[in-house]
């Protein structure tokens, strides 16, 4: 509405342009009627981008990079467009829009697409080199490994560590720009797409021949270690991946660990542990947690099999609690990879983290099921392998500043070798003994059916029952449902980003889908017997892990105690970027017109831009007539049965042919514009209920209120925007209200083409405080949502969007805030009896209800045809 | 006289199969090419004032391919259809004179308003 002024300015003062032909002046309208026409629909697109972007980057869930990728360059097409048709409609005026965007779109161009510049290093370095200097060489997994090495008293495999530079010399860039725009183009969600795609890219990395100088130097190292043990010695390869440190973020059991490799199966392994970085599990993880994959490298540790008597998982700290004063030991016979992937039952033992750390708790679950019941299995660990597990886990704690979540195991001769040693994730883990959790299970309603088990993540959701079992299961599995599992295997993880709960009849909470559950914070119940056999497929149940219990149907009772849904994407890389590209984009600077900071060189932000070019358009457009002595352009007073005061300006083609463009007033029957007949229906539909204690006339009562009440808008001094405009063509209309102190702003395209068809609603302010305003505005975003209105409220300020909907859909909406800008005033008397706010609003329901089935609205044809009964007489 | 025939070029055969169906249930004139000599092909011997252009193809990319169609007819208005975002191609595309840049998958009903948008454009150029 501050535009006003602009064009009172241009009305006193217009150009005058040398006459042309009628033909002529009709083609140059044209084209500037379609760039206007062009120019609002980019506005909303590139302004609904925005807000998407800006929904996915508050939501909490997880979003792609692929995803901020397209939307960011959506928005930067659609005000490249919009600067494009504002330069065309003022012939070049806002020539620094242009440098500003070419700025904006290079900064943004640079954060999307930063790439890495890696320095080559060693292809090939020994363990005992290896510590967190190199870790970028050596990733984060051997890095550490590496550490601990130092340590006295600690023991770790020999071994070496194939770095970084060797994968990057391994694959070449020509492969990894191959891959990485297969990853590029694949639709994570659709799971059977995603395993075609691994499938290739896997055949890819173990299609590539090794670098001879590469291999020779695998088989140099080798034959070290077979030196320094005994010949034919068999190594374990595990992973250790670069670029995944962010705290909370554990990555587990994603990638492949090869065991008993030989000299002769060397390079196969080494190339499956490289293309375990492109497996489904590891995608959907990095796609869930905001990981890039072109930003993360893999490495390959090396290391001297151990011959494991038994092994296991230490937490130095139970995770089941916070500050515990306990440590938790999983333990398993020979070697530990039946704990972490969840195949085999594991002994516990909670420790005391005091000397001489007594065993506070233990169960022997390892052995359990196969003997009779009350039956004491054997431990598989001694009183002083216990002791040195605990004692070496605080060493490790101590040395590295927080928990750890360490892998390790005994050899036969009583040695203890530290396989893995990393920060803990904190979740909350519960069973095993007497849990305080089982508290929660003294409901009211129906009592568990299933009931036991270990809680491996806590958290209650229901679902429907699905069970997997096999790959193509997993195809199937539907968004939301409760995986139900034999075994917990690492394999099931991609399901665990659609999962709502995850139910497996083995495993414990030191398994890698454990991990990833508490992680991805989705309930887990491990070890529920006859699970597979009990549930059935398509069951709704509630599965509450906190207190291992499962119920039938689903419990909104229990589901009110769920926790807060935690921020999965926090500290991400991908949150990042676009936390710093937000910057480019969003924020607001130019927002008042009438300020002379309102220029194109003050735009800072993309969003900027597209205020400055929308409000610049309207004008445009209104200059026009004033330019070419269309004279169409002057604002006429609304004449007839009309409440309060009403302006029209025709921008185009608002007005039925042969309206005489001399005279100072027109009627409403001389209107042909779609969108403001139906705003108009909406204002007449019911009689103005005022009365208004400042008449609106009385300008002066107005200033003089607004200089008594300084947190009045200031705009509200200027007599002119005090006026109510409509600025029309056929298909346009924006419509500027104060009433009162109210601002109101309808803006609206209506065609047959639902690409550039939209309703924006703005309103703001109102004879009140700050609350109460705030109150005002949000019983009119309540009601606007009822009719499908996308709505933003910030304090008192209100934006309600709509966009392409069909004719007749938004007809009835402008109707909707026509009669809105109108009653909505009634407010100011009641704003502090809240039971008041709630009978207007059900009044201002009734009255909407009963006039959208009194009024059939004019089609654009009727309208045009001069069909459409007046109201206004 | 602009004639109204349109210009599908992408080098998957599928995508061309899938928009030749729509194409015809809409009766919407038009033509498909594998790739940009064919598309060049095409436009020596018909008119067409709208094409549909996919950025990544063998041989000359899409972009490319535009810039070749707008020496032979600049009244030609190009939309650009691509499954692979980037913010690089998409302002490159614009200022080198798409109508518009769109990514895949894209609704049917949203690309046939984008090619009565691009007619409109056209025609008002190629009027005098």
């Amino acid at each position: 509405m501050h535009r006003i002024l602009a064009f009172v300015k241009d009305l006193l003062f217009p150009v005058s342009q040398p006459e042309q032909s009628p033909e002529e002046l009709k083609s140059a309208f044209k084209n500037r009627y379609r760039n206007f026409r062009g120019l609002l629909t980019a506005n909303n697109n590139a302004l609904q981008a925005m807000a998407e972007l800006e929904k996915v980057y508050y939501s909490r869930d997880s979003y792609r990079m692929a995803t901020v990728r397209s939307k960011i360059t959506t928005i930067l097409v659609n005000v490249y467009k919009m600067i494009g048709n504002i330069q065309e409609m003022s012939a070049g005026r806002y020539k620094d829009l242009e440098t500003i965007f070419e700025t904006i779109s290079q900064d943004l161009d640079a954060i999307i697409e930063k790439k890495l510049s890696p320095v080559q290093g060693p292809l090939v370095l020994p363990l005992s080199e290896v510590d967190k200097k190199v870790k970028s060489e050596a990733g984060e997994k051997m890095a550490n490994l590496g550490e601990v090495s130092h340590l006295p008293g600690c023991l770790v495999p020999q071994g070496f560590v194939v770095t970084a530079s060797a994968t990057r010399h391994f694959l070449g860039s020509g492969h990894i720009g191959e891959i990485n725009r297969r990853l590029q183009l694949l639709d994570p969600d659709n799971l059977d797409d995603m395993l075609k795609t691994c499938e290739e890219i896997r055949k890819i990395v173990h299609e590539t021949p090794l670098p001879q100088d590469l291999e020779e130097l695998l088989h140099v190292h080798y034959s070290r270690l077979e030196k320094a043990t005994f010949p034919g010695c068999r190594v374990a390869l595990r992973s250790s991946a670069l670029g995944e440190d962010t705290a909370g973020v554990s990555f587990a059991g994603l990638y492949r660990t090869e065991l008993d490799v030989d000299r002769d199966s060397l390079v196969t392994a080494y190339k499956e542990i490289i293309a375990s970085k492109y497996g489904a599990k590891a995608i959907a993880y990095r796609r869930k947690r905001g990981y890039r994959h072109e930003d993360m490298e893999m490495c390959v540790g090396c290391l001297v099999m151990v011959d494991a008597l038994v092994s296991g998982v230490t937490y130095s700290r139970d995770p089941g609690e916070e500050e515990s004063e306990v440590i938790r030991i999983n333990a398993i016979s020979g070697i530990a990879k039946g704990v972490v992937d969840g195949t085999t039952m594991t002994d516990l033992f909670l420790v005391s983290r005091e000397k001489p750390h007594a065993v506070v708790y233990s169960e022997m679950r390892q052995n359990s099921d196969k003997l009779p019941v009350q039956h004491a299995a054997a431990s598989s660990l001694t009183y002083a392998q216990i002791r040195k597990l605990a004692e070496t886990a605080l060493l490790l704690e101590n040395h590295f500043g927080q928990p750890q979540d360490i892998e390790w195991s005994f050899d036969h001769q009583g040695v203890l070798h530290v396989l893995q040693s990393r920060p803990m994730l904190i979740g909350h883990v519960v069973g095993g003994g007497d849990s305080p959790a089982l508290e929660s299970t003294k409901e009211t309603g129906e009592k568990p059916f299933l009931y036991g088990g270990i809680a491996a993540s806590e958290g209650i959701a229901c679902g429907e029952v699905f069970r997997v079992d096999s790959t193509a299961e997993m195809l199937s599995f539907p968004k939301g449902a409760v995986l139900v599992l034999k075994y917990p295997l690492p394999d099931w993880a991609p399901l665990l980003s659609q999962a709502s709960a995850v139910i497996a009849e083995n495993g414990s909470e030191a398994g890698h889908l454990a991990t990833v559950s508490r992680e991805f914070g989705i309930p887990a119940l491990f070890s529920l017997t006859e699970a597979m056999t009990t549930l059935v497929n398509g069951e709704t149940i509630t599965v509450n892990a906190t207190a291992r219990a499962v119920y039938r149907g689903c419990r909104r009772d229990l589901l009110r105690k769920k926790a807060v849904k935690k921020d999965i994407m926090a500290g991400s890389p991908v949150q990042r970027i676009l936390t710093e590209a937000l910057q480019h984009i969003t924020p607001l600077n130019l927002n008042d017109p009438n300020s002379p900071q309102f220029k194109a060189s003050w735009c800072e932000t993309l969003h900027d831009i597209t205020r400055f070019c929308h409000e610049k358009s309207v004008s445009e457009m209104f200059k026009f007539g004033q330019e070419h002595h269309f004279d169409r352009a002057t604002a006429k007073r609304l004449v007839g049965k009309v409440p309060l005061e009403w302006w029209v300006i025709d921008l185009a083609d608002g007005f039925r042919e042969g309206t005489s463009y001399e005279d100072k007033t027109v009627r409403i029957e001389n209107i042909v514009s779609v969108p403001m007949l139906a705003i108009w229906q909406g204002i007449s539909a019911f009689p103005w209920a005022g009365p208004p204690p400042v008449s609106v006339r009385g300008f002066g009562s107005i200033i003089f209120q607004s200089t008594m009440r300084p947190d009045l808008d200031p705009a509200v001094a200027s007599a002119l925007t005090t006026k109510n405009y409509f600025l029309i063509s056929k298909n346009f209309c924006n419509l500027s209200v104060r009433l009162g102190y109210h601002y109101a702003m309808i803006e609206a395209y209506v065609s047959d083409l639902l690409t550039e068809s939209y309703v924006t609603f703005r309103f703001k302010g109102g004879a009140a405080d700050t609350k109460r305003k705030a109150v005002r505005a949000k019983l009119l975003g309540d009601i606007l949502q009822d009719f499908d209105f996308r709505v933003e409220l910030r304090s008192d300020a209100l934006l309600a969007r709509l966009k392409k909907q069909s004719m007749e859909y938004l007809q009835k909406r402008l109707q909707i805030l026509g009669y809105l800008i109108l009653h909505a005033r009634q407010l100011d008397m009641v704003m502090n009896r809240p039971e008041a706010v709630e009978q207007y609003k059900e009044k201002f329901l009734a009255d909407i209800g009963e006039m959208l089935a009194e009024h059939t609205l004019p089609t654009l044809a009727e309208s045009v045809n001069g069909e459409q009964q007046t109201l206004t007489g | 006289m602009v004639n109204n025939k349109l210009l599908l070029v992408d080098d998957e055969a599928d995508f061309r199969e899938i928009m030749a169906k729509f194409f015809s249930r809409r009766r919407i004139d038009f033509e498909t090419a594998g790739g940009c000599m064919e598309a060049l092909d095409q436009l020596g011997k018909d008119i067409f004032d709208v094409v549909i252009m996919d950025v990544s193809m063998p041989g000359l990319d899409g972009i490319q391919c535009m810039a070749e169609i707008k020496k032979i007819r600049p009244a030609t208005e190009v939309i650009i259809l691509t499954g692979n975002a980037s913010i690089n191609t998409g302002l490159i595309g614009m200022k080198r004179g798409a109508f518009d840049y769109c990514l895949k998958p894209i609704d049917f009903d949203e690309l046939m308003e984008k090619i009565i948008l691009a007619r409109e454009k056209a025609s008002g150029k190629s009027s005098p």
